[in-house]
């Protein structure tokens, strides 16, 4: 019985129960067509790679609000450097990860040097960063139609970097997206449990206080955490606008809310000090898999938003019951 | 910046054109520099930020006429605060795209009262006291296309619905105009989902159904993006050469555009109306008495017409 009392086994518990659901509803079949699970596995990815960077700040005990308005900066951005600028997809990916990595980094500095909420401090970068890509956009997508002086549009190519990060790999079985994501959470990973800066982030989201006054540098270990977040945000931001084939300066509203759903639902602790990039592997193809079995079956709006709540809560509850 | 150049320009135009007019005494009802005041409801949607600049285009044909925009950031409050505002400042026409029709009626009413002309943009209020109400009919719109799609498919066809939001009127009208379009002929409607407007909930909504149907002929999406999103999950499938599709707005810079590059069979406008709500303004400056209700026409452009413009329908 001691395995039903990780949260691994429950959060797998929780996707098998999910799984069970498709198996019954399965679309005449659809459910068992590999392309189905490659397809929710692109499709989740970008929610996946967030929840990599939400991981690591949430087990600081923080949360970061503003990932979703990144990824419509970031995306923005993407696409007018490499499509209407022109620039080389070699120096437009490093430039905008660090515009992405920027915008954390502003957030965890007002957090951990200024002793600002993170709820407050992150909301404000939300806000910001959305009014920012707006600006830059001039509030329409960043296309490749791209508009002349008088007014007309020219229309050029998409660049091979957004064919390439779209495109699927192995015999058209999974997408790259996916595997960027495999990668960002492989390097959450080795933040979380190789690297001194890992504990750290475990140790002040457990006793901030206990950890500052042991000597862990707290303020560095938010802003990389932070700092991280946001870099995985561009990261999402670039896959996002890749796949749109357009930087959208809406792209992204309320990604938040589904990275940080993933994050929970796989059993990482809001409170902090607790939890891990396993849990949010698991958290994401939960909720990928409901949201594709929804799909499939063609639900309508109303009871999607019903269920996907119920589920939610039910998988948060089941989660919980472990601490007693 | 680029907007307080642009309002510094206007302002000078208006002066420098003002101190023209003396001398001109043209037979107009309101002379010197006129300001319209618009109220967009939001800068969120791509096709609204398409009208502001089609006010904005329009408007900068006219000699002397200024245009003040406020964005109520989709708050309907926010609106009617801004609709006072204008009032307050002595704006000679407001011209309001209002969010919706309960909260924005009173204030509409007020300044219609005023003896300020308002016109109204899109979406209706109740009652019937303003100076001119301009809009397109999503209804028809959707029939045509409906039309159009049993006539491209010649009567018979499996067919997928991208929906717009549903709890919206352009949802449901796209989507009711759409059915009586296609009633009587064999074009079937195999799968049908809400994707809420979102390219990126279109491209999920496809996959599902390109998973669920190994015979798809058409997609009509009721937006342009839509049609695009399900257009990439055809692409990733393999299949978008068996399908076509088929979506609505025609902004120049999404559906016309995916027309020309051939990702879309055809795209039916949805006409922002912003220039003819200048022209009205203008119309009632002169001193004439604009309809009570302009309907906009709305054009389809196909890969076969887009060259030329598009066709009225």
């Amino acid at each position: 019985m001691k395995f039903f009392k990780k949260p691994e086994a429950r959060a797998l518990i929780a996707l098998a129960f999910v799984l069970i659901i498709g198996f019954a509803f399965n679309a005449d079949g659809a459910f068992f067509k590999w392309t189905t699970h490659r397809d929710m596995l692109r499709y989740i990815s970008v929610f996946a790679i967030l929840g990599c960077g939400m991981t690591l700040v949430i087990i600081t005990a923080g949360i970061d609000l503003s990932v979703g308005s990144v990824v419509g900066l970031t995306a923005v951005l993407f696409s007018l450097f490499s499509i209407q600028y022109g620039w080389s997809a070699w120096l437009v990916i490093p430039v905008v990860l660090l515009a992405g990595m920027a915008c954390g980094m502003v957030s965890g500095t007002l957090i951990s040097k200024w002793g600002m909420q993170p709820f407050i401090a992150t909301l404000a970068m939300m806000v910001f960063a959305r009014g920012t890509a707006k600006w830059i956009s001039g509030g329409k997508k960043v296309s490749t139609a791209v508009m002349q002086s008088d007014g007309s549009y020219k229309y050029v190519d998409v660049p091979a970097i957004y064919n390439f990060i779209s495109a699927k790999i192995l015999h058209n079985n999974i997408a790259i997206v996916t595997i960027i994501f495999l990668v960002c959470a492989l390097v959450a990973y080795i933040v979380l449990s190789k690297l001194r800066w890992g504990r750290y982030m475990f140790a002040i989201g457990g006793n901030e206080e206990a950890s500052r006054l042991s000597g862990v540098p707290v303020v560095a270990t938010k802003l990389i955490a932070y700092g991280l977040c946001g870099l995985f945000a561009a990261v999402a931001g670039i896959c996002q606008a890749a796949q749109e084939q357009q930087g959208d300066p809406e792209s992204g509203m309320s990604y938040e809310l589904t990275a940080i759903a993933i994050v929970v639902i796989g059993g990482t602790s809001l409170a902090g000090g607790r939890g891990g990039i396993g849990l949010t592997i698991i958290g994401a193809l939960t909720i990928g898999y409901l949201e594709k079995i929804l799909s499939i079956n063609a639900v309508g709006e109303a009871y999607r938003l019903m269920l996907t709540g119920i589920i939610i809560a039910a998988a948060v509850l089941f989660q919980k019951t472990r601490k007693k | 910046m680029k907007t307080k150049v642009f309002l510094l320009i206007a302002l000078s135009l208006v002066i420098f054109a003002c101190e023209k007019k003396e001398s001109e005494k043209a037979p107009v009802k309101k002379s010197g520099p006129l300001t319209i005041g618009m109220s967009q409801c939001n800068l969120g949607e791509p096709w609204r930020v398409q009208m502001n600049e089609d006010i904005k285009q329009a408007a900068a044909k006219q000699k002397e006429l200024k245009v003040v925009f406020k964005d109520a950031q989709n708050d309907s409050l926010k609106q009617v605060a801004q609709i006072e505002e204008f009032i307050n400042a002595g704006v000679d026409a407001i011209i309001v795209s209002p969010k919706e029709a309960a909260p924005l009626t009173p204030v509409v009413k007020a300044a219609f009262e005023k003896g300020i002309p308002i016109i109204v943009l899109d979406r209706r209020v109740n009652g019937d006291n303003y100076t001119c109400f301009i809009g397109a009919d999503n209804k028809k719109i959707g029939k045509a296309a409906g039309e159009w799609i049993v006539q491209k498919l010649k009567g018979k066809g499996k067919v997928v619905e991208l929906k717009g939001l549903m709890t919206s009127t352009p949802g449901q009208d796209r989507h009711s105009g759409f059915r009586s379009g296609i009633e009587g002929s064999d074009v079937e409607i195999i799968f049908d989902v809400d994707m809420k407007w979102l390219e990126p909930a279109a491209r999920k909504e496809m996959e599902s159904a390109l998973a669920r149907f190994k015979d798809i002929n058409l997609v009509y999406a009721h937006n342009d993006p839509g049609a695009h999103g399900a257009y990439l999950a055809a692409k990733a499938a393999g299949r978008e050469k068996d399908i076509l599709f088929v979506g609505i707005d025609g902004l120049p810079q999404e559906g016309q555009m995916y027309v020309k590059q051939g990702i879309l069979a055809a795209s039916f406008e949805y006409p922002t109306g912003g220039k003819e709500a200048v022209d009205t303004a203008v119309e009632i400056f002169n001193g004439q008495i604009p309809e009570k209700e302009i309907t906009l026409r709305s054009r389809v452009f196909t890969t076969k017409n887009i060259d030329r413009g598009g066709v009225l329908l």
